[in-house]
């Protein structure tokens, strides 16, 4: 407690420092209307919304699209507070002022526990905090698609600049009708008097430019009828016609084609290319030019071909022959997983008493000493790939001292920054294009592939070049899920309740070095103690009097990254196996022996009681079946699933998982389905078949075959269940995915009573 | 060399007119014709699944070779004459697309199911749709088969009493 305090007090001093303290209205995020560039007969109300010449309201759009549906979620926002339909919402790209940053995710960076932050019961440390923050947050404006934060962050700022707006419309049709606003109402694009009298918002937007917007008031719950119904997402027909363009899709005028190939090892480099080598290379069809690509942040060096089709440059860089070197550090530096492993396990055993305690209270020690019965596991998971469906990929010119991108990112302005580093040019002469992502999952919240893609069009003579990495480079070549450890250890009174709860996890740190990628101004120690590591682990929901949840960061030279659910994807796994273990060790239910435990978190065993519900917990199953049961909260958004298996030779078979959430109020029920079910999916993939091996620092998954994703044909039934909330919303692109893993081992426990403790399930 | 595709017959630009070249290159990146996805280029995803004399094929793997005299038909003429197959039509209904990138290949992969099977069973599903997706769209995409096989068993009914 008193280390997380103290980490807590030093934020809150910067804070105060910038600005001393005071209220943050979501108006500071409003933005003057000169952000937004205007095409002929627009009339830009603010930041974010302004009016085009038929009266179609265009939304500035700071969120990227990646399959998680937020264009049409903050769409229905604003289509709410205007009093028009969803679908009728045109989208702009936003620049790159501080109003569009994401707050809400550097909120979710603060180590709190469930009890802290309590919605509406929030301690003054948990306050505190979240201000300070917020704060930064506002001052900083890292614009940044991720931390399932999207709608929490627009939740307040979007609405009120859309409801500003609204009253200035109101307010330039009263003038123009001589009559009070109060009477006027904005509704299907017009303001209407109710006598039938109309103006169009087309008609009246240079109007409402010059009104101020006097009292803005957002609009009432029950007067909702966009927000918390399941409108069709808006990008859907282009994505079944063929017309939606991800970032290989990109065409520009006089377009050639980049193909990456790194150094096979991890941190390894390009050596001899002999002169002969190149000869060969550029004689064949449709080749133009080798690159060679300095290591990224620290990386793996790389060559690049460009040529006329991507095939052509794939083709040659294949068989380039290079001189490939092991990383210039040495034996050392070079990464191999059974080693990792073993080093993981013999840390977490250590990492109780050694590591960083991101949660501490009572006395653990005696606690454990005291207890008529202790139980104690070692848990352990794998690197983990993002396998996104595009892979890895960008477009870039270099012309006339200005650098253009189009690509697919989770972060733009990072991308325009490491752009212009690349080129040496001002950031503002940098112009950054973002497509559709096919998929992020986090490994586009990385931007190697944009440095190499500007590094390959400063060698391309003026000419757009689209680079791809192949299938091959995206899988052995990114920023892994660290791989993790966590020794636990409970001990329980005679009636088998928890009396201690110590917990000791080792794994690499990945937001400090995200930073230093990334975010180089933010940089610091590689050693910071780091929020992903921990959560899931010191944030369990459960009252225990003693616990002691303390991480030790390892360094592997493994390079790794943001992936889906992050530190809750492996810890939710460690934990909610453990109570599981604590449940039968006790003889009790396992959902009775998790509600016994949360007494003080009602939403949390809310959660718990529908999912056990709707899966008919406790009732009889054929026989050869068998249930598990996980409840864990991540960015905010609590998730219990039940999964139901069976045993198909040995290896479980998943034949239905009821999902039950409170992600506070709900804004599109269609979307959090999907994004439940999809991420029950990604959770089964990683539960059942994902590992990345590395040998002799090269990684040996390839491609799809030898990283097996989940096909439909081995998915389940899946059923998702919301409870009602009218609480500010939360994340819904990750939670589903760290129950999964646990709820099926438990599953396969109470089948086979053969607990297994590593990750993935099948070998 | 000509190929036909969609109906029409297209000339290769030179630098994409290689009989070894795959099929899924010379329609992206000599015809810009860029539904059509790559995902592996070892036939192991599905995302560039096109239709080859109808049948559903992994155009990463084909060589352009193999195409002559073929009609090959890929997402963007999968709507018939401006007319949404009703595979597109049920997936817009069930909302099946997330990140969208692989969907170009499922449709086109479902729309050859159908074309064959106008009743479908799950099992029938499993062993025709061995597509990835990584969004984790598969219920979705299970559901949009059979409300597609329902829409055109009901509207050849409707045809033969006409």
């Amino acid at each position: 407690m008193k280390r997380r305090t103290l980490l807590l007090s030093g934020l809150g001093a910067a804070g105060a420092l910038i600005v001393g303290f005071g209220a943050l209205p979501p108006r500071s995020r409003l933005g003057k209307p000169e952000l937004l560039p205007v095409e002929a007969g627009e009339v830009a109300l603010n930041g974010w919304i302004k009016i085009a010449a038929d009266g179609r309201v265009l939304l500035a759009m700071n969120r990227s699209e990646m399959g998680q549906g937020v264009h049409t979620a903050l769409a229905q926002l604003v289509a709410e507070e205007l009093g028009v339909e969803t679908a009728s919402i045109g989208l702009v790209p936003a620049g790159f002022d501080a109003i569009y940053g994401n707050v809400a995710t550097l909120e979710g960076t603060l180590p709190l526990s469930a009890r802290a932050k309590e919605p509406g019961h929030e301690s003054t440390v948990a306050r505190l905090g979240q201000w300070t923050i917020a704060k930064l947050g506002r001052e900083l404006g890292l614009n940044l698609t991720g931390g399932s934060s999207s709608m929490a962050d627009a939740w307040e700022p979007l609405r009120w600049a859309a409801a500003t707006a609204r009253q200035q419309l109101v307010a330039a049709a009263a003038a123009r009708w001589k009559v009070p606003a109060s009477g006027l109402k904005s509704e299907g694009g017009e303001v209407r008097d109710g006598t039938g009298r109309a103006l169009g918002f087309g008609a009246l937007a240079a109007d409402a430019a010059k009104q101020a917007p006097g009292d803005v008031t957002l609009k009432p719950r029950e007067q909702w009828r966009q927000i918390g119904r399941a409108v069709p997402r808006t990008d859907l027909h282009d994505k079944v016609t063929g017309r939606a363009r991800f970032g290989i899709d990109q065409r520009p005028e006089g377009l050639l084609f980049a193909a990456v190939r790194h150094a096979p090892m991890l941190g390894g480099e390009v050596g001899a290319i002999t002169p002969a080598a190149v000869d060969q290379l550029l004689q064949m069809p449709q080749v133009l030019r080798l690159v060679r690509l300095p290591a990224y942040a620290g990386g793996t060096e790389a060559i690049a071909v460009i040529a006329r089709t991507s095939w052509h440059a794939m083709r040659a860089a294949q068989q380039l022959e290079v001189e490939w070197r092991a990383p210039a550090g040495g034996p050392a530096v070079i990464p191999d997983t059974q080693r990792i492993a073993a080093e993981l396990a013999a840390t977490a055993r250590r990492a109780a008493d050694e590591g960083f305690a991101f949660a501490s209270q009572g006395d653990v020690d005696a606690a454990l000493r005291d207890v008529p019965r202790r139980v104690e596991a070692l848990y352990e998971a794998p690197y983990l790939a993002h396998a996104t469906m595009e892979p890895m990929n960008a477009t870039a010119r270099v012309a006339d001292g200005r650098v253009e991108l189009w690509l697919p990112t989770q972060v733009p302005g990072q991308v325009r920054a490491l752009a212009a580093r690349v080129a040496g040019v001002d950031a503002d002469k940098v112009s950054v294009h973002v497509s559709y992502l096919g998929g992020g999952f986090g490994r586009r919240l990385d931007i190697d592939f944009a440095g190499q893609a500007v590094r390959v069009a400063m060698e391309a003579g003026g000419a757009p070049v689209q680079l791809l990495w192949p299938r091959e480079e995206d899988m052995t070549h990114d920023f892994y899920r660290p791989a993790g450890a966590a020794f636990m250890q409970a001990g329980l009174d005679s009636a088998g309740r928890a009396l201690a709860w110590r917990v000791g996890s080792a794994g690499d740190a990945i937001t400090p070095r995200w930073l230093a990628r990334v975010v180089p101004p933010l940089s610091g120690p590689i050693d910071t103690p780091d929020k992903t590591a921990s959560e899931g682990l010191f944030d369990q929901p459960y009252a225990v009097p003693n616990q002691r949840i303390a991480h030790v960061a390892t360094h592997q030279h493994v390079p790794v990254g943001m992936w889906r659910a992050v530190g809750h994807s492996h810890n939710a796994f460690f934990t909610e196996s453990f109570i599981d273990e604590l449940a039968h060790a006790a003889g009790a239910d396992p959902v009775a022996y998790r509600l016994s435990l949360l007494d003080d978190l009602p939403r949390h065993a809310a959660v718990l009681r529908l999912a056990a519900e709707k899966a008919g917990w406790g009732t009889p199953l054929p026989a050869g079946r068998a249930r598990g049961v996980a409840l864990h909260e991540s960015f905010g958004t609590i998730v219990a699933e039940v999964v139901e298996v069976t045993n198909d030779q040995q290896r479980p078979r998943v034949l239905r998982v009821v999902c039950a959430l409170d992600c506070g109020s709900v804004i599109n029920p269609g979307i959090v389905t999907r994004q439940m079910e999809g991420a029950v999916v990604f959770g089964l993939t990683a539960a059942l078949h994902g590992r990345i091996d590395i040998v002799d620092g090269v990684v040996r998954q390839k491609s799809f075959p030898d990283y097996p994703l989940l096909g439909l044909a081995e998915t389940p039934q899946i059923d998702v269940h919301m409870v009602p909330s009218t609480n500010a919303p939360t994340g819904i692109g990750e939670p589903g995915v760290p129950p999964l893993a646990p709820a099926l081992a438990n599953a396969w426990f109470a089948l086979t009573g053969e607990r297994r403790r590593r990750l993935p399930l099948v070998a | 060399m000509d190929i036909d595709i969609n109906g029409a017959m297209h000339t290769l630009p030179t630098h994409a007119d290689d009989p070894a070249m795959p099929l899924l290159w010379a329609l992206r990146d000599g015809l810009a014709l860029t539904g059509t996805k790559f995902g592996c280029g070892i036939g192991a995803c599905g995302a560039c699944t096109v239709h080859v004399d109808g049948a559903a094929t992994r155009s990463c793997l084909t060589p352009l070779a193999a195409c002559a005299g073929k009609k090959v038909t890929t997402i963007e003429g999968l709507a018939a004459a401006g007319h949404p197959h009703a595979v597109q039509l049920a997936w817009i209904a069930e909302q099946v697309p997330q990140c969208g990138y692989c969907q170009s290949g499922m449709l086109m992969a479902a729309a050859a199911l159908l074309a064959r099977n106008h009743e479908p069973s799950d099992a029938d599903i499993d062993a025709a749709i061995t597509n990835l997706c990584r969004c984790g769209t598969y219920p979705r995409v299970r559901a949009a088969i059979h409300a597609a096989a329902a829409q055109l068993r009901k509207a050849s009914s409707q045809g033969a009493q006409a």
